[in-house]
């Protein structure tokens, strides 16, 4: 999570008496997930970041409606996957998402031996391709779930789909990702 | 089986992301000035935000978008009216079948609510057409980002003599009624070359009657992003602005039908 309710809402009352400023820290605080999920979405890094800038200056101008106190992250990503999935669709064309693993990657404070390391990122390896190799509907709500660490209202905002249907879409693409990890184990 | 979830949670760590862009500062190009809602402004609305400007520049809108209109060209991309986008298209996407939910759901019109209820929620009174009398369900559409900043409300009419339960709502009549500022949008609508769209009047005002083939409709959020789960066929439609109110009227109906309900609102 990144920032304050409580900090954001100091810079959104600046922003909304006009302070520009204010609403570029904002904007920095946000750009990350803001710009990842809306890759999730579109697939491809140009049209996400086409898709950030734009949602980023569409909240700016809507930025009188929101209400102080509300959370602004759901709200921002919101707008931001709105403008993603416009993009997709007046394009007719959703890039392939092709999540890849980041080389000489660490994990932990232990020091395990080589031949740990190198079967770990085996099977890390295995296990995105497998998410990789999803249906379209079900590499989204994983991704937005366990990879962007949405909540499940934010990721039902990103998808544009109600909150009871991503925990149902959810738990499907799940359990067919486990049949195919459980297939990938037997054979 | 949670260690499938611990390991997506644990993959995530690993994940190469495209570099994250600046997007603050130049990059961003932020209009020059952030527009302020008059509850924070605290001062008089501008002239140009007073719902009489809002129905003078609806009809401006309305005659330049039936002027502009040329059923022969491919797509006509925008028809920006306020408050409701129309696009015409040469092939009309077909809309996923909607899931089978309750109506409020199914069709994105809020919460389930009763008609004192919602009444309490809005600044503005609920016109109920006299001619079809107390509705049957009533849903209040949630405030902004749902929906428009001046409440949005739908009367559900399940079944009404003369008129059939359409095979796209499952109900005879849904009467929605909405306000909000000036630049906001409550919805879009696709028509195929099949739909035929018709400037009409609604005692005294001015209003679209949408006949024909089935049209694509969406709730859209202020900005005019389309609420997607809510994208649907719909069938014949009356809209028009009702002193600032936009009303809209759809169902299995003639054109005087649907005036006829319309002109028995107040």
């Amino acid at each position: 999570m990144e920032g304050r309710p409580a900090d954001d809402s100091v810079l959104i009352a600046r922003a909304q008496r006009g302070d520009s400023a204010a609403y570029e820290e904002i904007v920095q605080r946000y750009q990350q997930v803001a710009f990842r999920t809306a890759y999730v979405i579109t697939g491809s890094s140009p049209d996400a970041e086409d898709a950030a800038q734009e949602g980023f200056v569409k909240a700016y101008r809507a930025l009188y409606r929101f209400r102080l106190g509300s959370d602004l992250r759901p709200w921002l990503l919101r707008i931001v996957a709105n403008e993603a999935r416009n993009r997709v669709r007046s394009s007719g064309r959703r890039h392939q998402l092709e999540l890849r693993l980041a080389e000489g990657f660490r994990p932990g404070d232990a020091a395990p031996s080589p031949e740990a390391v190198a079967v770990a990122a085996d099977e890390r390896r295995r296990l995105l391709a497998m998410v990789n190799a999803l249906s379209e509907g079900d590499r989204l709500v994983i991704a937005s779930r366990y990879f962007l660490e949405l909540s499940g209202e934010e990721t039902a905002t990103a998808l544009g789909i109600p909150e009871g249907t991503v925990k149902s879409r959810l738990s499907r693409a799940l359990a067919r990702l486990r049949t195919r990890v459980e297939e990938a184990a037997s054979a | 089986m949670p260690e499938l979830e611990e390991q997506l949670t644990f993959l995530a760590a690993a994940i190469e992301w495209p570099p994250t862009p600046n997007l603050s500062g130049r990059q961003l190009h932020l209009p020059a000035r952030v527009e302020v809602a008059p509850e924070v402004r605290g001062r008089r609305r501008p002239l140009w935000q007073t719902r009489w400007a809002l129905a003078a520049a609806a009809v401006l809108v309305i005659v330049a978008t039936l002027l502009a209109f040329t059923p022969t060209r491919e797509a006509i991309a925008g028809w920006l009216n306020l408050h409701v986008t129309i696009n015409r298209v040469q092939n009309l996407p077909t809309p996923s079948p909607l899931p089978s939910a309750p109506l409020g759901r199914r069709l994105g019109l809020g919460d389930p609510t009763t008609l004192a209820a919602a009444q309490s929620h809005l600044g503005w009174k609920i016109q109920v057409p006299a001619s079809l009398g107390a509705p049957d369900e009533v849903y209040l559409m949630p405030p902004p980002p749902s929906g428009p900043s001046g409440g949005e409300v739908t009367l559900v009419y399940s079944t009404r003599p003369d008129i059939p339960v359409s095979g796209l709502t499952g109900v005879s009549l849904l009467v929605t009624e909405a306000r909000g500022m000036i630049n906001e949008n409550y919805f879009q609508k696709t028509l195929g070359p099949d739909v035929d769209i018709e400037q009409v009047t609604v005692g005294g005002h001015t209003g679209y009657w949408i006949s024909g083939h089935p049209h694509n409709f969406v709730f859209t959020d202020a900005d005019g992003n389309p609420h997607n789960d809510t994208l649907r066929l719909a069938t014949n439609t009356l809209l028009f602005d009702d002193n600032g109110t936009l009303v809209r009227i759809e169902g299995e109906l003639t054109k005087d039908q649907a005036i006829k309900i319309a002109t028995s609102i107040g």
